[in-house]
């Protein structure tokens, strides 16, 4: 059965309206015979085959190639099952959804989605400062079973899932925009295939389908879906997060957005969201609450390791946590030459309070999992 | 008849002596040269027949042999053509060959018989030994600087045939032309804030360190780097002829005094070929820039935006401080230590503060990549430049002035040949431990570098060195005796050694 489905998701001109209308009408096969012009249709597919010519044509093509038995022998080998919208594995949170997915491609195992959820999204071109709470979030909000939901794109997505798997027993859910034959970000494969291992990774297209730009903000519509919480983290003023945040509001799922600078352009998306009502995001305990859960003592237990700041260490590390500072204005700050600046600040880098890019001295929050 | 006269070609950067030989003997009209003429030499027939034609001189009516000595080497070149003309003038018997005795001759000849300037006049005249020398009357200075006898000048064929001829003396030398005031328009005052860079600038002139600036467009770093020559002392004496002999190759202006004794500044542009940058142009192998900048500074603007294998040519001279270029049958060697400076910038897009970079991880490591590892390692200091601040560029006091800081270059200068007999940057990894010692708390910091992963062997030497010049540069700043490296230093010589690649957008590097 699950042939039918995975080779049908994967014609030629299938939409997520098409494919919903076809499986919701007919049983896989016959929605697969329908498609393959092999069976005659009457109803709203028999009319959308009426009005497109063409797509009729392109399906029998596209049927010629997609064999269900090797569809479902790819996802069989790549350990990726199918799940249509009428299978009891099919989450129960997404079914109610008026725009759910007519099947899921799935790795991994879904038991996460039973639990209280919430979505992490917000920039590729994160700064440093975005992609440690993102970590944060993630950290504090998995270790009271909470899941996270994200994208598994670059910067503030894989850092939400990267926090998340830093605590034992988590299951994160992943909803990605591409087949999941291949990682897409390939920097990301390694996070990808832990994702899967330990909770799921998430397609609503068969193996082989490229990673296509328009896949994206149709993949955000799921996320939202899945959440109760959507945290923005970081967005630009046009982000793709935005788009989740969007389709969040559409469905009376709360949105939350971590407040920045208003001279930051990776802020820029967030403030906006801000302004237009979704409530800021500060400390997981914002979210716990909106979650109804008691999260105080759980935020009590903080501890951070790094030695306590003094002094100018202190002041350099205030500074930096304002915006990214070059060297000089730290001296500046200080007022103490060049050299003993670049002692003190190189002190803070070992210990782990500030971080340098590229010139530009960043201050870290103390969440910081990337691999030095 | 049978004579014999003396000239010279230029190779890359160094003059040959050649000997032209006529004869000019009976037989059907015709005319030869032999002895490997290139295309240059071979076309001299035709230019020495209009001048002969012009300044009522006989065309040889017998048959005339021309034979360039030495017979193996390509000659190259329009200076062989005033020595031919005498030649064969002496050969058909219309000039005494005593008169040329111990003379010779340099110059182009025009189809008006005019005299005319060529390239390389300096090395030329040097290759040619204790011996009077005629030049064109443009090339009077340059030929001074490297004669050992007379330089005589003449304008054109008659003028010179007439002294020849014992008709005339020696025309009066062109009067040297009215010294120029140096004035250098390229002052470090005009460089507002950019504490590190200039700060960087200044570590890298008095420790001969190579030098790196990224930062993003507009933020000052062709300005910067065109102060550094300013910053470095005058060129000793074998520099400045070496100097002054690639100029004279390459066709180079002269400055007024004759010899080139300023550091030399050259900024080729990034599309430069790998000729015009190392050398070996036309068949008389031109100098490059790697040689035109030798014991001056070397910008390369856009390092990234270079052609690859280009760039890769300047690990020879970076490593020798000579370029050989080599040729099927011609081979030059070139002096050619120059301090390198470039600039890039971070990424494709010019980069600045994180967060305000569109670059993707991938764009940013390709960029980063088109500088190869070998070279970027020669960089002994990679400077971050960020954009000036409002305040900094509105504020209108001057920054430091170039004559202050050189003054403070020299005195580190000369502590680091005092202590080791050469600049630090140059400082072998065995003597480090001698003269560059490092206090406990800048070994503590070393040690949590190196154990970070942020610091390889080799770049812990290049560290040391120039944490060396740092710490020399303190003591004259404070006007304190010298001592050992500190942690200070150490710091901040690690805060000039930026990574390159590095992603602000995710764990992808």
């Amino acid at each position: 059965m699950s042939g039918f489905v995975a080779a049908l998701a994967g014609f030629d001109r299938m939409t997520v309206a098409r494919l919903r209308a076809l499986l919701d009408h007919f049983d896989p096969e016959t929605a697969y015979a329908v498609a393959a012009g092999n069976c005659v249709a009457d109803g709203p597919v028999g009319e959308l085959l009426g009005r497109h010519a063409d797509l009729a044509a392109a399906w029998r093509s596209s049927a010629a190639v997609r064999d269900p038995q090797r569809c479902a022998e790819q996802c069989r080998h790549l350990g990726v099952e199918v799940v249509a919208a009428t299978d009891e594995a099919y989450p129960m949170v997404l079914r109610s959804d008026p725009w759910h997915p007519a099947a899921l491609f799935v790795r991994g195992d879904l038991a996460g989605l039973q639990r209280r959820r919430v979505a992490i999204v917000g920039t590729r071109n994160a700064s440093q400062r975005g992609r440690e709470h993102a970590a944060r979030f993630a950290v504090e909000l998995t270790e009271e079973a909470v899941t996270i939901v994200s994208g598994l794109a670059r910067g503030i997505d894989a850092a939400a899932h990267r926090g998340a798997l830093a605590v034992a027993g988590a299951q994160p859910v992943a909803i990605v925009g591409n087949g999941l034959d291949r990682p897409y970000p390939r920097v990301n494969s390694a996070l990808w295939a832990e994702v899967a291992e330990r909770g799921a990774v998430v397609s609503e297209w068969p193996p082989g389908t490229p990673p296509d730009a328009f896949r994206f903000p149709l993949r955000n519509r799921i996320i939202a879906a899945l959440a109760e919480v959507v945290i923005v983290v970081e967005s630009r003023d046009r982000g793709g997060s935005l788009i989740t945040a969007r389709e969040a509001a559409q469905r009376d799922v709360a949105v939350f957005a971590v407040p920045g600078g208003i001279d930051q352009p990776a802020s820029e998306g967030t403030n906006a969201l801000l302004r237009d009502g979704a409530a800021p995001a500060t400390e997981t305990l914002d979210i716990l609450l909106a979650l109804g859960l008691d999260g105080r003592r759980a935020a009590n237990r903080r501890y951070d390791p790094r030695p306590q700041l003094h002094g100018r260490a202190q002041r350099i590390a205030d500074r930096c946590a304002q915006g990214p500072c070059t060297l000089e204005m730290i001296a500046e700050e200080v007022d103490r030459p060049l050299g003993e600046t670049a002692l003190l600040v190189a002190r803070l880098e070992r210990d782990g309070w500030v971080r340098e890019t590229a010139g530009w001295f960043e201050t870290l929050v103390g969440w910081d999992s990337t691999p030095t | 008849m049978y004579s014999s006269v003396s000239t010279a070609m230029v190779v890359g950067s160094a003059g040959h002596a050649i000997t032209v030989e006529v004869q000019v003997a009976s037989g059907l009209p015709g005319f030869h040269i032999v002895g490997r003429p290139n295309g240059v030499v071979r076309e001299a027939r035709d230019r020495l027949r209009g001048a002969f034609y012009s300044s009522d001189e006989p065309w040889p009516k017998t048959n005339t042999t021309l034979n360039l000595v030495p017979a193996t080497e390509i000659k190259t070149g329009s200076a062989l053509d005033l020595a031919m003309a005498v030649g064969i003038l002496i050969a058909d018997g219309h000039v005494d060959p005593a008169a040329v005795r111990g003379l010779a001759f340099i110059g182009e000849l025009g189809l008006d018989g005019s005299i005319r300037h060529v390239l390389g006049v300096a090395p030329m005249v040097a290759a040619l030994g204790p011996v009077d020398v005629v030049v064109p009357s443009g090339s009077h200075r340059e030929a001074q600087i490297a004669a050992q006898g007379e330089v005589r000048t003449a304008d054109d064929l008659p003028q010179l045939l007439a002294v020849l001829r014992g008709l005339r003396p020696w025309p009066d030398p062109p009067p040297p032309p009215p010294t120029q005031l140096h004035d250098d328009l390229r002052d470090l005052q005009d460089v507002h804030g950019q504490h590190v860079a200039r700060h960087g600038l200044e570590i890298a002139a008095a420790g001969g360190h190579h030098l790196l600036f990224v930062g993003p467009p507009g933020a000052g770093k062709t300005m910067l780097a065109a102060r550094l020559p300013g910053l470095l002392p005058p060129l000793t004496d074998d520099r400045s002829l070496e100097a002054t002999m690639i100029h004279s190759a390459a066709g180079m202006p002269l400055p007024a005094g004759g010899l080139v004794t300023q550091p030399p500044y050259r900024a080729p542009h990034h599309t430069a070929s790998r000729a015009a940058l190392i050398g070996g142009g036309s068949p008389s192998l031109w100098p490059g820039e790697v040689s035109l900048a030798h014991g001056g500074v070397l910008f390369l603007d856009e390092l990234a935006e270079f052609t690859p294998s280009v760039l890769d040519g300047l690990r020879q001279p970076l490593e020798l401080g000579t370029i050989s270029i080599d040729r099927a049958a011609v081979r030059a060697t070139m002096p050619s230590a120059f301090q390198l400076v470039a600039a890039m910038n971070p990424c494709p897009c010019g980069g600045g503060p994180p967060g305000t970079c569109m670059c993707s991880d991938g764009e940013r490591l390709r960029y980063a990549r088109r500088v190869s590892g070998p070279l970027l390692d020669r960089f002994d200091l990679r400077v971050p430049v960020a954009r000036p601040g409002a305040h900094d560029l509105l504020d209108g006091t001057p920054g430091e002035s170039t004559a202050s800081v050189a003054a403070r270059v020299r005195r580190a200068r000369a502590l680091s040949i005092e202590r080791q007999g050469t600049l630090n940057a140059v400082l072998g990894a065995r003597r480090l431990d001698e003269h560059a010692q490092v206090d406990e708390a800048a070994k503590t910091l070393l040690y949590d570098e190196i154990s970070a992963g942020r610091l390889s062997g080799r770049g812990y030497h290049r560290l040391r060195r120039v944490a060396r010049t740092i710490a020399d540069l303190r003591s004259v700043h404070s006007d304190e005796p010298v001592g050992i490296v500190v942690a200070d230093d150490v710091a901040l010589a690690l805060a000039m050694r930026t990574p390159l690649g590095t992603s602000s957008s995710g764990w992808a590097v």
